[in-house]
């Protein structure tokens, strides 16, 4: 990255007389929070139709199983909600985390744990978010203080000290490795209206647990918008960029770092609390063990560092991946099974290799390139022109 | 006396799991401090290096394997160990000359997240492929039962510690000698004094004309030898199973050059016997919080001793 980008992305932010001209208009309105928000619902609305009716449909006619499952959709929302934060600190900020499953995992075994006492979806998502921020406030005070491959191995180390923490003396808590199954959440509005509930009689994706997970989803990418787009957002940028300018600049880095870092673990938090009520179990190794950091890690790179949304389409490839892929009978090859994280773990080097800036990013340049964009100082191509260093 | 011969065995067992550790260290740190090149897949290395041995081991084999189809099967010893521990340094030695001309060379200039993030996928990619291959289940560790006739799989009686594994002895033995020859390679020949510049200003050695693209070469397969060897020592102490390169590998050799200090040799060597102890000690009194304490003990050393026992502070950073 150089200059040229904390200058346009400034100049949006502060300027108003560039509207004038067509293309940054058009760069003001993506930017925009009410068009963020009302573009994310539209796809949302259509996103579980597409994925598991269409696709489904198109699976029936090859052959193949290539649908989802009604849960997928939520699913891929949630680890969605999660990398959006993740990006913040990655992508924007420019830390590796390798230890956010720390996150993750205490506030699914928080919210779990909450449920048995009070099982109210909104509440154990409260809950769940509280204890990954306090968790994440020491944690992340400490790991800031060092950079590179240090702060990445300093996170991972406290993650995977509460990992086997949780496995062992802290079975009491965490009922070790036997984890927590059938966890219940009772429904929206003190019971009323529970999870599964079927918004659409023809459509079974569309459950209330979509919607409730929709929500959460919009409320992140708003918050996300938000931030990247503030000044404050400017400076984790800045930061990602250089450091030492930001310090010159008579800026508090340790701060900012430790927000960065805190407020990408309140979304790890969401989505920790949200992956519990979805999925009813947890288990040290899906909540806290640090394959699930570089799971998170893989997501957003593969769906892309430079901008808010492009990791939540890295969630969508993981977890489709994952959840469907896997359970794929090809003609000629046959069952792919196992060799999903083998073909995931090649295309991820592919995608670091040659599109650093993910599949989003490769397809936004492509649709720059296709509109004749790339002159312009505010279109996606030329900043990104500038960021292959 | 019973204290005493408890402080010896837990100082004997860390000494083996130290040894395992300084060798990944070494390799690990030695690249990191010559090319600043972060390589999380050095416990794919290391997973290399254990199923090569276990391949060789099988095949080499009294009983099955290809001698025994060949009709060799009067070799008077178990030569299964013996040929692994030639043919799996030198394989993870091509292996490491392979990775660094196709994966670290176009990425030296990139940004160090990006290192981390190829050589992560690297990783998945080597366990996947051997979990598909070989399989995902665990096979019994590969220790041999004799060599050259001599029985080494009965516990020997030693003062203080009283028995403990002959096995194990020998591997302390074999494992230290590599060190030892890779401590000297690297401290006392002219390839050690270029890979020593290196650490410390590699833009100077090359300004010096000394030509260190070649030496990044041998130095990475030279770390990924060493990587493999460990593999090896591992896998005839311990089960396989494909998920040991990342929890008993990487994840250790990241620890013990945090421990150690970036780029040195002898931190590498230090850091793995003291993390090595630690583990051993713990593993024997309170198990449960072995690897909290492991992991523990790096953090505070992180935060009070950023540059590890004997690094500079810039490496890595």
């Amino acid at each position: 990255m150089n200059d040229e980008e904390i200058a346009t992305d400034g100049g949006a932010v502060a300027d108003t007389e560039e509207a004038a001209s067509g293309g940054s208009g058009i760069a003001r309105l993506r930017e925009r929070d009410d068009f963020v928000v009302i573009a994310s619902a539209a796809a949302l609305v259509v996103f579980p139709f597409l994925l598991v009716d269409v696709l489904g449909a198109v699976g029936d006619v090859i052959g193949i199983s290539i649908g989802g499952y009604a849960g997928l959709p939520s699913l891929v929302l949630i680890y969605g909600i999660i990398v959006i934060g993740f990006n913040l600190l990655l992508g924007y900020t420019g830390l590796l985390s390798f230890g956010h499953a720390a996150f993750f995992g205490s506030a699914a075994y928080s919210a779990a744990l909450f449920s048995q006492v009070v099982p109210s979806p909104i509440l154990m998502v409260i809950v769940g978010t509280i204890v990954a921020t306090l968790l994440a406030w020491p944690i992340g005070f400490v790991s800031i203080r060092r950079s590179g491959v240090y702060f990445a191995v300093l996170t991972l180390t406290f993650g995977q000290a509460l990992y086997f923490w949780a496995l062992g003396p802290g079975s009491w808590l965490t009922n070790g490795d036997n984890g927590f199954s059938g966890i219940e959440a009772h429904g929206l509005f003190v019971g009323a209206v529970p999870l599964d509930t079927q918004l659409v009689p023809v459509f079974d994706s569309y459950t209330v647990m979509y919607a409730f997970a929709g929500v959460m989803m919009l409320i992140a990418v708003w918050v996300g918008n938000r931030i990247i787009n503030s000044p404050y957002g400017l400076i984790f940028e800045a930061l990602g960029e250089n450091e030492e300018r930001v310090e010159f600049v008579g800026l508090n880095v340790f701060r900012y770092k430790l927000m960065a870092f805190v407020i990408s673990a309140v979304f790890a938090g969401v989505g920790g609390a949200m992956f519990v009520i979805h999925e009813q179990y947890i288990h040290p190794t899906t909540g806290l063990y640090w394959i699930q950091s570089g799971d998170f890690v893989i997501m957003t790179v593969l769906g892309g560092t430079g901008s808010l949304v492009g990791p939540v389409f890295g969630a969508l490839v993981f977890e489709y991946v994952a959840n469907v892929v896997s359970g794929v009978s090809l003609p000629m090859i046959g069952s792919i099974g196992s060799l999903w994280r083998f073909v995931l773990g090649a295309v991820f080097v592919f995608i670091v290799w040659v599109f650093p800036r993910g599949i989003y990013g490769a397809f936004s340049d492509l649709g720059a390139r296709i509109t004749g964009g790339g002159g312009d100082g505010n279109q996606p191509a030329a900043t990104d022109g500038g960021e292959s260093e | 006396m019973l204290l005493q011969s408890e402080i010896a065995s837990i100082l004997l067992n860390g000494l083996q799991q130290g040894a395992i550790y300084a060798l990944l260290g070494i390799g690990l740190t030695i690249i990191l401090g010559t090319m600043e090149f972060l390589n999380l897949a050095h416990g794919a290395l290391y997973l290399v290096g254990a199923y090569t041995g276990l391949i060789v081991f099988q095949e080499t084999a009294l009983s099955n394997g290809l001698l025994y189809s060949l009709g060799i099967t009067t070799m008077g010893f178990e030569g299964g160990f013996l040929a692994a521990l030639v043919i799996v340094p030198a394989f993870g030695f091509g292996v490491g000359l392979l990775m660094e001309r196709f994966v670290a060379e176009p990425f030296y200039d990139r940004p160090e997240t990006d290192q981390l993030l190829v050589t992560f996928g690297l990783a998945l990619i080597v366990e996947e492929t051997i979990k598909n291959v070989i399989g995902g289940n665990t096979f019994q560790s590969i220790a041999p039962s004799t060599i050259f006739g001599v029985n080494v799989s009965q516990p020997i009686s030693l003062p203080l510690v009283g028995l403990f594994p002959s096995w194990r002895l020998i591997i302390i033995g074999i494992a230290f000698l590599v060190i030892g020859l890779t401590y000297l390679a690297i401290e006392r020949t002219d390839f050690g004094l270029v890979v020593q510049a290196g650490t410390r200003d590699s833009e100077m050695v090359r300004l010096l004309g000394i030509k260190i693209n070649r030496s990044y070469s041998l130095v990475f397969a030279l770390g990924a030898a060493l990587a493999a060897f460990a593999g090896l020592i591992g896998a005839s102490i311990q089960t396989l199973s494909p998920q040991i390169g990342m929890d008993q590998a990487l994840i250790p050799a990241f620890l013990t050059i945090v421990v150690g200090g970036a780029g040195s040799v002898r931190g590498a060597i230090a850091g793995g016997l003291v993390l090595g102890v630690i583990v051993s000690a713990m593993t024997q009194t309170y198990s449960q919080w072995a690897q909290i304490v492991l992991y523990l003990f790096v953090a505070l050393m992180l935060i009070f001793r950023p540059q590890g026992l004997f690094g500079t502070a810039e490496v890595g950073e």
